[in-house]
């Protein structure tokens, strides 16, 4: 089974193009590291409520991504809010992506593709080539998203991240889309991390707007 | 966390107490799957005595919900103190469960 890491690079990456999708660098990061506090989780070995995140098991996972931000989070102590946790993980989602990316490679899902663009930038695309798992997940997700299905705690995980980002646009049909928005309103709130997420994308996609506008 | 069931007719009223985050989820599941015998549970669930709730231990109430829900049973919480119903009410999952106001209506809910 992929890590939520490994999930969400997948989901962000264009198919056919082998780029990640239209998304601010920095939003990608957010998403990135509640995906890797979303595997702990799942472990209990972290646990969240309302006001706080608390590490209840350090012990090594084996996952140098999930190991990585369990470490970060023991040591500034258990202070935290979710979203204090989230920032503070996002500041390596560029490194934990680019883990999520190499072990994607090793494990024969992607393939990376050097190349240069208007012959002197170096560019790099990870087209998928087997993507047989992401489309049992876009499945049975689509599955939960237009019935009563009572989603397990992974399927609520992976509807927020994919909420965050924006991207069920590209797992549904406009007219399924229109069906499922009440669906997706209910379950989007499932998961505590995953509101900390949603509410920093959409903070960052604020401030470019903001931004933007005020240049023009 | 401590958790004890008795039957009333053909529903199994479930009672937590405690706290149920992440170091008692293994009880709180282990407890939980005794009380789904084999065909459809009823199950009416109180919360009266649970005095916290984290995401650890909504997990485990929603994995109990669609084990219920797969088995074609019925499940209904009652007797949630503020602090429980504020998190099942930012978290969603009072959109999830039926949240009763006493026994008697949690009991008729999943009947």
């Amino acid at each position: 089974m992929l890590s939520f890491a490994e999930e969400i690079v997948l989901l962000l990456l264009d198919d056919e193009k082998g780029q990640f999708v239209d998304m601010p660098l920095s939003s990608i990061d957010v998403v990135i590291a509640g995906a890797a506090l979303m595997d702990p989780a799942l472990h209990n070995r972290i646990d969240t409520d309302l006001q706080r995140l608390t590490v209840t098991d350090q012990t090594p996972t084996g996952d140098d991504i999930l190991d990585h931000a369990l470490g970060l989070l023991a040591k500034a102590g258990d202070g935290l809010t979710v979203s204090a946790a989230v920032e503070e993980i996002a500041t390596y989602g560029e490194r934990y992506k680019q883990q999520a990316l190499d072990r994607l490679v090793a494990r024969g899902i992607l393939r990376q593709e050097e190349g240069r663009f208007l012959w002197v930038f170096h560019t790099r695309r990870y087209p998928v080539i087997d993507d047989q798992e992401q489309r049992e997940v876009k499945s049975r997700l689509r599955q939960i998203l237009l019935s009563d299905e009572i989603p397990d705690p992974r399927d609520v995980v992976l509807i927020c991240l994919i909420d965050a980002c924006s991207l069920f646009d590209l797992m549904l049909t406009a007219d399924e889309m229109k069906a499922a928005a009440p669906r997706i309103e209910q379950l989007r709130k499932m998961d505590l991390i995953g509101q900390a997420v949603a509410k920093a994308v959409a903070e960052i996609e604020f401030i470019i707007r903001h931004n933007t506008a005020a240049i023009h | 966390m401590e958790i004890s069931h008795e039957k009333q007719g053909d529903v199994t009223i479930v009672a937590l107490a405690g706290r149920l985050d992440a170091g008692a989820t293994k009880a709180a599941e282990d407890g939980l799957n005794a009380v789904l015998g084999p065909g459809a549970p009823h199950l009416a669930i109180d919360m009266s005595r649970l005095e916290y709730i984290s995401s650890a231990g909504l997990r485990v109430l929603l994995v109990l919900a669609k084990k219920v829900q797969q088995a074609n049973g019925k499940v209904a919480l009652f007797g949630l103190g503020p602090n429980v119903r504020e998190v099942f009410s930012v978290s969603g999952f009072d959109t999830i469960f039926s949240i009763q106001s006493d026994p008697a209506a949690a009991v008729a809910a999943v009947r």
